[in-house]
């Protein structure tokens, strides 16, 4: 059931996110509205879909890498849906709903399998952990889709080529903005979760550190968004190579997915 | 017959109209040296950010435009091949109807723009003063003028068209949330860039630092504009702190350098950089353009910008050319009027002549007539040369506004016997209609 309730939800999720794109083009806004509703239906499906899988396993629905892709997913959509990023910053539509669908179709794609040892799930520092871990990464992933939006108009700014997707997209400095609130966000959550993770790891009474990927790259990726905010704060950071270590920082945390099924 | 030798921003590349363009300072000694060349009888300059243009006047329209050519490529150190692959050539209407267009911006870049009639009427007076023009350029560039002015208020194409000055306050929204509280800084106080910072102060930029290498006018220009006028030597201090830089100096070779703005860029933070070039020859080094967070456009790269709303602009535009059209056919009849000048001055010539000797023939026998029969006599012949001049007068002046000038004069000519007569009168000819301008 939660297959099929998971296809619908990329279909809808996928449909939204054309819809949005197209709207946002075309400067139809019964498009971009039509694709918001379809977005928040998809929203609800895919939290739906969370919630059936908590509830058969009796934990919190991160237990693969699937599943957090698809917490992930959910949760950008959330910030784009429920924030309304896509209202105030017109180009941003054209970009969170894309990430958070292609997030939600890798969770479609991707075996899931639990990791073993369902118990610890129910317990406080897990949940924490998990809560902040995941809403830190969708932080990122936006602080992730404001870096690409950025590269993407410097480059046409610089080769002066007018894109008509790009006139449409909020100045190169609200990009930038909007990126590094996101990228404040994150990293403070991203170390919250690493934080919770350790004492969830102590409650175990576990070894703090192992070379499992979800411990080297949450790790690594809290090293780069640690040098790069520093970086900023002292002014030799900016623009262009700032948005490509966002970029690079999310992918280290997004490889966190592939130490999901252990524990 | 004028002849047209050219190159707009839409025949030939930046850097070589950045080559083949004039500084106001060496129109007076080229327009000299273009007079000297035999048979170019008028000439003028003109030289825009878009544009250099050569008109000059002769009797042989394609000897001419080699001649232009030659003159061109030898006086800008240009290869005359690459000016002919870029280079453009009209001749008589054509030519015409090309200064007519020219004038009321339907040639421009930005469609419909106003500048471009001041830059040809600083032009005509920049030739008028060398003595490098004569009734023929006179009549066509004040013609032209007030045919612009006419179409300019009738299409309101005027109205539609998007400035530099628009293009350049678009560019920095795209990397600014709004202008409202930037600093912008301004090199050259000529009159383009005093247009492009009326209309940033209009979009809210309230901080303005002007810079030229005549402080004088710098000072005049920020008096006006409620600016800060700075000394050329300060400008690399500015640029740490300015967000957009607006360049228009008359230099001939870049005033602002790469290693200039790099050096800048290490007190700015990351702050990103718009520096719009509207100079011809550039002021800034094309290069900077690779620095982090800097975006340098230049004109040819404000087309794409300048070409919104052209649908509307376009729509005017072809009302325009209607109208000018009429306005040129209209010089081009008293073109070939004036060009019927010698044959008419030459017939005239012709027939009193015939009256004197035939006076002066009959002298013995009129030599009993008293003083007033005499004068009776000759009245009375003079006024039969002018009946008989009269309806041919009429019909070569018919045949101009037919378009068949050239062929009718040739014919007088023939009958009349007149081309015998040219190189007496050559120089003495009493051409009335082309000193006077008038097809009375």
């Amino acid at each position: 059931m939660t297959r099929g309730l998971l296809e619908i939800a990329i279909a809808l999720h996928a449909a939204g996110a054309a819809a949005s794109f197209g709207g946002e083009i075309g400067k139809r806004p019964t498009w971009t509205r039509g694709g918001a509703l379809v977005l928040a239906a998809a929203f609800v499906v895919e939290l739906s879909v969370l919630a059936l899988l908590g509830a058969s396993g009796a934990a919190v629905p991160v237990r693969s890498g699937a599943e957090y892709l698809l917490a992930l997913g959910c949760f950008v959509l959330g910030l784009h849906l429920v924030l309304g990023l896509g209202r105030g910053l017109p180009g941003i539509a054209l970009v969170l709903p894309v990430v958070s669908a292609a997030m939600v179709f890798a969770a479609l794609v991707l075996p899931s399998i639990p990791a073993s040892g369902a118990a610890l799930e129910r317990r406080g520092w897990f949940v924490a952990h998990t809560v902040v871990a995941t809403a830190g990464m969708a932080a990122l992933a936006v602080a992730f889709a404001m870096s690409v939006l950025f590269l993407v108009k410097d480059r046409a700014l610089k080769l002066k080529r007018s894109v008509r997707i790009l006139e449409r997209s909020p100045s190169l400095e609200t990009i930038d903005r909007v990126g590094f609130h996101a990228m404040l966000w994150g990293f403070s959550l991203l170390t919250l979760g690493i934080a919770t993770g350790l004492a969830m790891q102590a409650e175990l009474n576990r070894p703090l550190w192992g070379w499992a990927a979800k411990e080297v790259f949450p790790i690594a990726a809290w090293l780069v968004f640690a040098f790069l905010l520093g970086a900023r704060r002292a002014g030799s950071m900016s623009g262009r190579r700032s948005a490509v270590l966002t970029i690079c920082g999310f992918a280290l945390g997004i490889l966190t997915v592939f130490g999901m099924s252990r524990r | 017959m004028i002849t047209l030798v050219g190159m707009n921003h839409a025949s030939a590349p930046l850097d070589l109209r950045e080559r083949a363009c004039f500084a106001e300072g060496e129109i007076e000694g080229a327009l000299s040296r273009l007079r000297a060349i035999e048979g170019i009888a008028e000439a003028m300059i003109l030289a825009t950010c878009n544009r250099v243009e050569i008109l000059a006047r002769g009797d042989d329209p394609a000897r001419v435009a080699v001649k232009v050519r030659a003159f061109l490529a030898a006086e800008r150190g240009i290869d005359e091949a690459l000016l002919e692959r870029h280079a453009y050539v009209h001749a008589g209407p054509a030519a015409a109807r090309h200064v007519f267009g020219v004038v009321c911006g339907l040639d421009s870049m930005i469609l419909g723009e106003p500048q471009i009639q001041g830059q040809v009427k600083r032009a005509y007076e920049t030739a008028r003063r060398c003595q490098a023009t004569g009734p023929v350029l006179d009549r066509l560039v004040q013609h032209a003028l007030s045919a612009a002015k006419r179409t300019r208020s009738s299409t309101g194409i005027s109205r539609h068209a998007v400035s530099v000055a628009y293009a350049a306050a678009k560019l920095a929204r795209s990397l600014f949330d709004d202008l409202t509280g930037r600093k912008a800084l301004l090199l050259g106080a000529g009159k383009m860039t005093e247009l492009a910072a009326r209309h940033l102060v209009g979009q809210g930029v309230p901080s303005l630092t002007i810079a030229n290498r005549t402080y004088a006018r710098a000072s005049t220009l920020a008096a006006s504009l409620s600016g800060t006028a700075i000394s050329w030597d300060d400008v690399p201090q500015a640029l740490e702190r300015v967000d957009i830089v607006l360049t228009g100096t008359a230099a001939a070779v870049p005033v602002l350098t790469r290693e200039t703005v790099r050096r800048a860029l290490a007190a700015r933070r990351g702050r990103p950089l718009l520096i719009v070039d509207i100079a011809v020859p550039r002021d800034v080094e094309p290069e900077t353009n690779t620095l982090e967070g800097v975006y340098l456009y230049d004109v040819d790269d404000l087309q794409d910008i300048v070409d919104e709303g052209l649908g509307e602009r376009r729509r005017a535009a072809e009302e325009a050319r209607r109208l000018l059209e009429i306005e040129v056919v209209a010089f081009d009849r008293w073109r070939q009027v004036a060009d019927l000048a010698p044959t008419i001055s030459a017939l005239y010539e012709r027939l009193h002549g015939m009256e004197r000797d035939e006076i002066a023939r009959f002298s013995r026998r009129l030599a009993s007539f008293g003083e007033a029969e005499r004068a009776t006599v000759e009245e009375l012949l003079r006024a039969l040369v002018q009946k008989i001049l009269h309806r041919p007068t009429l019909t070569l002046k018919a045949a101009a506004d037919r378009g068949e000038a050239a062929r009718f004069a040739a014919l007088y000519r023939e009958i009349f016997g007149l081309d015998a007569d040219a190189s007496r009168e050559e120089g003495s000819g009493p051409q009335r209609l082309i000193r006077g301008g008038k097809d009375d």
